[in-house]
Formats: structure tokens, sequence, C-alpha cells
């Protein structure tokens, strides 16, 4: 049987970021379903459609360059992949393009994060300037301490909006939130909004995931 | 926190923003699922809030709800939304951030629509519904509503005694809702356009047939707490008769379902079979009040399994009804069905199978899907029993049944009994133990079982409640010391490992039975005990049984009168002005019967003369054909 690798990307807003990773899932499984498209069914007792994601993101964030894999088993064009995928999907998930991977989800090593928030932007400045900002961070084998400055790889602090690089990939992640948790322990401020969108995807080797 | 009035739509998405990420599973209470109906506000007429008075969860596995969902909303100017219960976590912040109950359509606070309707499936579920309107800013009581909207209304099973939720309801639906939510979304749209006044419009909806507005009839009581008389005012009917759908088969359908992000308790597509039951078990109100027995056709049931399946993504379906091995042709029905959905990958599952028609080739069918544990209600230990509940199953058809599923490979299997049945006595009890003990051996006596799997059967016990429109109306519900004492020589002679027992909580049947043929004055206790905080009565969690027995003493009103008194068949029923197509002198002659142990043949070997036939023209019964 032929079958073409393909990857979409994918926008996950409003409502949207609400879905857990796990029921993303299921959602994007019923969505194929329902897109007729011709996609390969893993074999077994409980055959289902295979799709894989790139790098999961957090309950409450927003994503603008979310990533899937799965296979066609004929050869469709890029754009009916994609009309036919965002008619059965939910209307805050959105197909943006469909591409032929190029790279594989263990060259992902940084992401970079648009924050919308209430945060005292002043405050906020001075303690991102500091020598070291520790915090706890939750792993499979427990908690472990971290210094989140020297993972920071770009920080901009507009009053709008502040924009964060942090490593990411399935092996080493640094949820943005957790800059924003080490700040209001830190300061005792209260952040009441706090919007955060993922924006891009990079590789080990500097380029954007595609 | 910024201080903004909460409006709903997509500024009230901020302010759900603010809090959603600390709430359990926050996607239930944001909407925006595949399937559901969003339209805009400026084009509709006419606001539909559809309630269910139970979590997300529970709701969102409901036909009914589905089915009037998609009826409402394929009219272009009219908006029917969903509503559920918030968990505590849910609405503790919502209480404190002065956030109304919203649908999950728009958003939009429900207060402001056209109506507010609940569909009301259980007893349980009463203080639920007050909850949900005093979240959405609503008064409780129906009397201090003022202006046209939001008109409070009820549906359901329930609504056939609705005299319990007299005092909170503006009207209540009486039958199927298919016609009924239509004309009354009419009327709205014409009321709104005249400017009538509530009252207006209440007066008018009590002139379509199946529309019970409870403020236009008058009660009055004996001194022995029993009801005197049931007097009806102005242009309202002495007796509302509930409506029917004639032709089920060209009967609105849905073709999508809102399909959710979360699990939730059913999650696959339903598609309807047949209407009504041609069975008549004694104790069942929907054997009743669902007649009469009416069925789609086998062409309609596929096309509308396909495009079910198609349109929502579900790779399981499933078929419901009250007996859905009742399908004249089920055999037929199962081998077009199995043909689609394993060329689909597909699940089909069964619920609802009755034991007497469970041949090879049905279970064949099933099993080549999926093999789980098979479930039976013989509902009496005894066959003298079972005649007086009329379950027309014998031993011995229970037993083909396990020998078959057995041979399928089954060993887990499930038996349903209920506790407290008239004329039960311990020889009935035991009974149950002793057809436990057949199906264990039913289980060694097949020479090609699995090796290293024993059987396991549980026997699960429930405690009989009288129903209104049931042959049973009649009858007391067991007191707490029998029905314990009952469970406990159960118990005491069951010495077999592989069978286990376990029942259910005696509180929560009492309750039932109370709220399930209670008058107008149980409101008064319902809004006491939510008063005290009881809500989600039917979460073991949330159940607070003390609540209640405060409510009971502070209204004056004993449990004991309602459950657990025989009432005599000239008594008047709190229910007696409502008609639910089948005749009283029907119950009382089965009633009668029941007593003397003998069984009534099923509509279709036999019609038995319920009244349905009568009532409906002789057009609409399909049990003999």
């Amino acid at each position: 049987m032929p079958s073409v690798n393909t990857r979409v990307f994918f926008s996950k807003m409003d409502r949207a970021k609400y879905i857990s990773h796990l029921d993303l899932n299921h959602c994007v499984q019923r969505a194929m379903r329902r897109s007729k498209l011709p996609i390969w069914q893993t074999e077994g007792y409980n055959p289902h459609t295979y799709v894989a994601f790139m790098l999961p993101l957090s309950l409450g964030q927003e994503g603008i360059c979310e990533a899937m894999d799965f296979r066609l088993t004929e050869d469709i064009a890029p754009e009916e992949v994609m009309q036919k995928l965002n008619e059965s999907l939910p209307p805050d998930i959105r197909i943006i393009s469909v591409k032929t991977p190029n790279y594989k989800n263990t060259d992902i090593a940084s992401a970079e994060y648009r924050i919308e928030s209430d945060v005292n932007i002043e405050k906020f400045r001075t303690f991102t300037d500091s020598e070291q900002i520790l915090t706890e961070k939750k792993t499979k084998k427990g908690v472990s301490t971290v210094d989140l400055k020297p993972l920071i790889s770009e920080l901009s602090i507009e009053a709008d909006a502040i924009t964060l690089r942090l490593p990411a990939g399935n092996d080493f992640n640094i949820n943005p939130s957790l800059l924003f948790e080490a700040f209001q322990n830190a300061t005792g401020e209260e952040i009441s909004r706090l919007r955060i969108v993922r924006t891009k995807i990079f590789c080990a080797d500097g380029n954007i995931f595609s | 926190m910024a201080e903004r009035k909460y409006t709903g739509g997509a500024e009230g998405m901020k302010i759900l923003d603010e809090f959603l990420l600390k709430i359990q599973k926050p996607s239930r209470y944001i909407g925006g699922e595949v399937g559901a109906v969003i339209k805009d506000k400026s084009k509709v007429d006419v606001r539909f809030a559809f309630c269910f008075p139970d979590t997300y969860e529970i709701g969102m596995s409901h036909l009914g709800m589905k089915i009037l969902y998609g009826l409402k909303n394929a009219v272009p100017n009219y908006w029917c939304e969903r509503v559920f219960m918030p968990l505590p976590d849910m609405e503790e912040e919502m209480r404190k951030r002065d956030i109304p109950l919203f649908a999950l359509e728009s958003l939009d606070p429900i207060k402001d629509f056209d109506f507010i309707g609940f569909t009301i499936q259980y007893e349980m579920c009463y203080t639920t519904i007050l909850e949900m309107l005093d979240l959405a800013g609503v008064p409780v009581l129906q009397s201090e509503r003022e202006g046209l909207a939001p008109i409070v209304v009820g549906g359901g099973p329930c609504v056939c005694n609705a005299e319990p939720l007299a005092d909170f309801f503006d009207l209540f639906i009486i039958g199927e809702g298919e016609e009924l939510n239509l004309e009354l979304m009419a009327l709205m749209e014409k009321c709104k356009k005249e400017g009538t006044t509530r009252q207006e419009f209440l007066r008018r909806a009590a002139e379509i047939e199946g529309i019970y507005v409870p403020s236009l009839y008058d009660v009055s009581y004996n001194d022995d707490g029993t009801v005197k008389t049931i007097e009806a005012k102005e242009t309202a009917p002495a007796q509302v008769t509930k409506r029917i759908v004639k032709d089920i088969d060209k009967m609105y359908a849905p073709d999508s379902f809102v399909v959710p992000f979360c699990n939730i308790v059913h999650d696959r597509a339903v598609v309807e079979v047949l209407r009504g039951c041609i069975r008549g078990c004694r104790f069942c109100q929907a054997g009743f009040i669902y007649r009469p027995f009416r069925e789609k056709s086998k062409e309609t049931i596929l096309t509308q399994t396909k495009t079910l399946c198609e349109n929502t993504g579900y790779d399981e379906v499933s078929l419901s009804s009250l007996s859905t091995s009742d399908f004249k042709d089920i055999e037929g029905l199962l081998t077009d069905l199995t043909d689609y959905t394993s060329k689909n990958d597909i699940n089909l599952s069964l619920p609802s199978l009755r034991v007497d028609r469970f041949s090879d080739e049905v279970l064949k069918k099933i099993t080549d899907v999926r093999k789980s544990g098979l479930t039976f209600a013989p509902e009496g230990g005894t066959q003298r029993l079972r005649d007086v509940i009329n379950k027309n199953v014998t031993e011995q058809n229970v037993l083909d049944s396990v020998k078959i599923a057995f041979e399928g490979g089954y060993t887990n299997i499930k038996l349903y009994f209920m506790l407290g049945l008239p004329t039960e006595t311990l020889e009935d009890i035991e009974g149950i133990y002793n057809l436990a003990r057949a199906v264990v051996e039913q289980f060694y006596a097949n020479p090609n079982r699995k090796k290293g799997k024993p059987v396991s059967v549980s026997i699960s016990l429930s405690t009989f409640i009288p129903k209104p429109f049931t042959p049973f109306e009649f009858e007391p519900q067991l007191d707490e010391e029998s029905i314990k004492a009952r469970q406990k020589h159960l118990i005491s002679i069951c010495s077999d490992k592989k069978i286990s027992i376990s029942w259910s909580k005696y509180n929560t049947s009492l309750l039932e039975a109370v709220l399930a043929r209670g008058d107008r004055r149980i409101g008064k206790v319902i809004y006491s005990a939510w008063k005290k905080g009881c809500k989600l009565d039917s979460w073991e969690e949330y159940f607070d049984f003390g609540k209640w027995q405060q409510a009971f003493d502070e209204c004056g009103l004993s449990m004991e009168f309602y459950a657990n008194r025989r009432r005599e068949y000239d008594e008047i029923a709190p229910w007696s002005h409502i008609n639910m197509l089948v005749s009283r002198e029907f119950f009382i002659e089965e009633n009668k019967r029941a007593h003397e142990g003998i069984a009534t043949p099923n509509c279709r070997e036999k019609c038995s003369n319920c009244g349905v036939t009568k009532c409906v023209g002789g057009e609409v019964c399909r049990a003999i054909r």
C-alpha cells in the first residue's frame, strides 16, 4: 500500500485551549473519520487512525504552529486535505498548512511564546534581570530545582505582550507558565490574566520546525 | 481583578478565562464542540435554554436532548442551546464572580432566554433544577416571575406526575416533545410580537393539547391527607392528554450529535429503533407511559445509523429502545447493520436485550463485534413472583440464554433483582440465590468452557419503587427494616464464592418513592431541602438524607404517608388530571391480576385493552400486525 507521510500545522485557539492533549487525540481521530480522507490505520484487534502529535501543548495554552503527522494511503492534493480536515474539525482548531515532514520531532529544541497578561511590566523586568531565577519543576522523577535564567534564550518585554523563547521538546521542555509562577512566588504580585500562545517551534539547527 | 458584569458572548469568555484552568475538566463548560449550533443572535426570534439537571457527562449522553436540540435548531429563527449543572468547584467560582448560569453555545446568561426547559428523567434531580434556576438568577418560585420571558418548562417521564414540581414550573410538556416544543416556540414568537403578558401566554399555552399549566389548577385535600379535588381554572382542560408522534418512521431524527471533547457516560452514536413496549411488566413506568408501541422501518434505522456515524465520526453505535429484541425483524436488522458496521470498523452495542428472545443468531452477531459481560434482569426470584410482576421470563429462558452466552465465551453474568415487590416472601428471596446457583451450574455443565477462568455471577438488588401510571401505583413500598431483613437473609444463605451480591441504598429509594407519587405539598419540602443545601442528590457524595428528613419535619409531612401506604382504587391520585392514554381501569385490573398471580400476555400475543388503541383512534399501536 502506498503511503504518503504528511505533516499538518494547525492552530488551537480560544475555546480549544481547554481540550486536553488526550482529548485532542480523540477529537482529531473523529475528525479524520468524518473527513473520509484515506488515512492509514493501525492494524490489529482494534484498528484506529494513526496520528502522531509533535509537541504537546499544555492545557489552557494556545498555539498557532502545532503539528501532527499521519500517513495518507492515496496521493491527495494538500489543498484538499486542508479543506476536508477543516470542515471536520471543531471551529477553534484550524489547519494552516499541509506539508511533507522535514524534521523529526526529536529535532525540536525550543519554542517561542507570546504572552499577554496584566503583569506589572516594570516589576517583571526587574525580576527577569536578576542573576538567577530558581523555581521548582515537576518531572517524572519528582520535583527538582531549575534555574530558568540561562534557559531563556530570548526575551522581549513590551507593554502589550511579552515574547519568550524556552527549551522545548519531548525530552526537556520548559513550560512558560513556570516563569510567571516563579515571579508570583518571588514578588507576591498577582497575575489574573495570562494568555500564552505558542508562536514558533525551532529545531536544534536553529531553523523553524517544518 | 477587573469588575465587569458577565453578559456572555466573547466578553464572557474573557471572564471565564480568568479561572477556568483552576476547574476540573474545563472543556465541559465552554462548548465549541463539533456539532454545536451557533447562530447569529440578531436573526433569532426565540431562544431556548435546554437544561439537563445533572452534569455534562450525564446530560450529554441523553438521546432525547439530542433529538430536540436538532429539531429546534433546524428552524432558522429559533436557537436552542445546552445547559448542564456545574460541579461544586465551578459553581463556587461562578457565584463568587457573579456569573449567572450560561448556555454553552453563546455563553449568554439563560435568564435572558425565552424558554428555560428542563428534561426531567429521574426524581433525584429535583433540587438540582432549583439550584440551576437560582444560579441563573431566575426566581425559583413560579409565582415570583414577572414579564413574558423566561418561561420555565419541564418535560420527560417524571412530569406524568409533575405535582411535586408545580410551584417551580410555568408549564409542563406531557408526552412526546417533538411537536409540542415547536408549537410552544411558535406561540412565544407570536406573543412577543403582540407584547402579551406572561399570564396570557400561559392561558394560550394551556389550550394546546399536551400542555399542562399547573397554576391553572386548584387542588384541595381531605382530612386524611389524600387529594379531594383537582379543579381546572379559566380555559384549562379538566384533563391534560399526552401527545405522541404518530409516525415515528417519518419523525425528525438527528443527523448529527454534538461530539464532546471529554469522555461522557455514553460516548457513541445512538439510534432509536422503537417507542413503547409490548411487555407490560407491572412495576415499569416506562413500559406504560411510552405506549403505544411504534417501530421505525429497518431501512430508516439503517440510513440513520450511517448518517449519524459519518457525521459524528463515532466508531461505536448503539440501538436505543425499551426492548430492542422486540423489534419485529430483529434478525434482519442486525444482519444489515453488522454488514455496515463491520465494514467500517464500527462497534455495534445492543443494550436492553430481553432474555427470551436472545437467540443463537443474535448472540453471534454481537459477539462478532465485542465480548463483554452480560446482564439479565429476571427481577423476581421465583416463577410465582415473576408472574405477579408480569415479567414473562422463566428460569429455563434464563438458563438457555446463559448457556449460549457461556458457549460464546462469556464468563461474567450480572443478574438484576428487586426487593420488596408486592406479595414477596422469603421463599422468593431464596429463589434469587437458587437462580444464581443454577447459572453457575450451567457454566460447569458446558464441556467446552474456558479453562482457568472461573465464572462470576453478580446479583444486583434494588428496592422496588411504586410509580404512577403502573399497575403497582397502589402498592406500598416496603419499609427499611423489612428490606434490610431480606437483604440479610439472602447474604446469609449465599455460600458460593462465585456469586457476589450488591444492593442499592434504601434512603435513596424511599425518597424516590415519595417524590414519584407525591402531591403539590411536596413542593414545600423540595424547596426547604434545597434551601438547606441539597443538590445533585443522585450523586452519593452529595446526597444528604438528613437534610431531607429535616425538611419533611419542618413541613409537617411524613415520608411514610407517600411511600409506605396502600392506596385504595377509588382514591383520587395527585396525577388524576393527567391522561397518559393508558386507562386507570386497566391499571386496577392489572393490579388485581397481580395479586391473583396471573400473568398478562404481551401486546403482540394479545391486546389487553390498556386503552391506548382507543385513545389514538386505533391507528397507531403497532404491537399486533
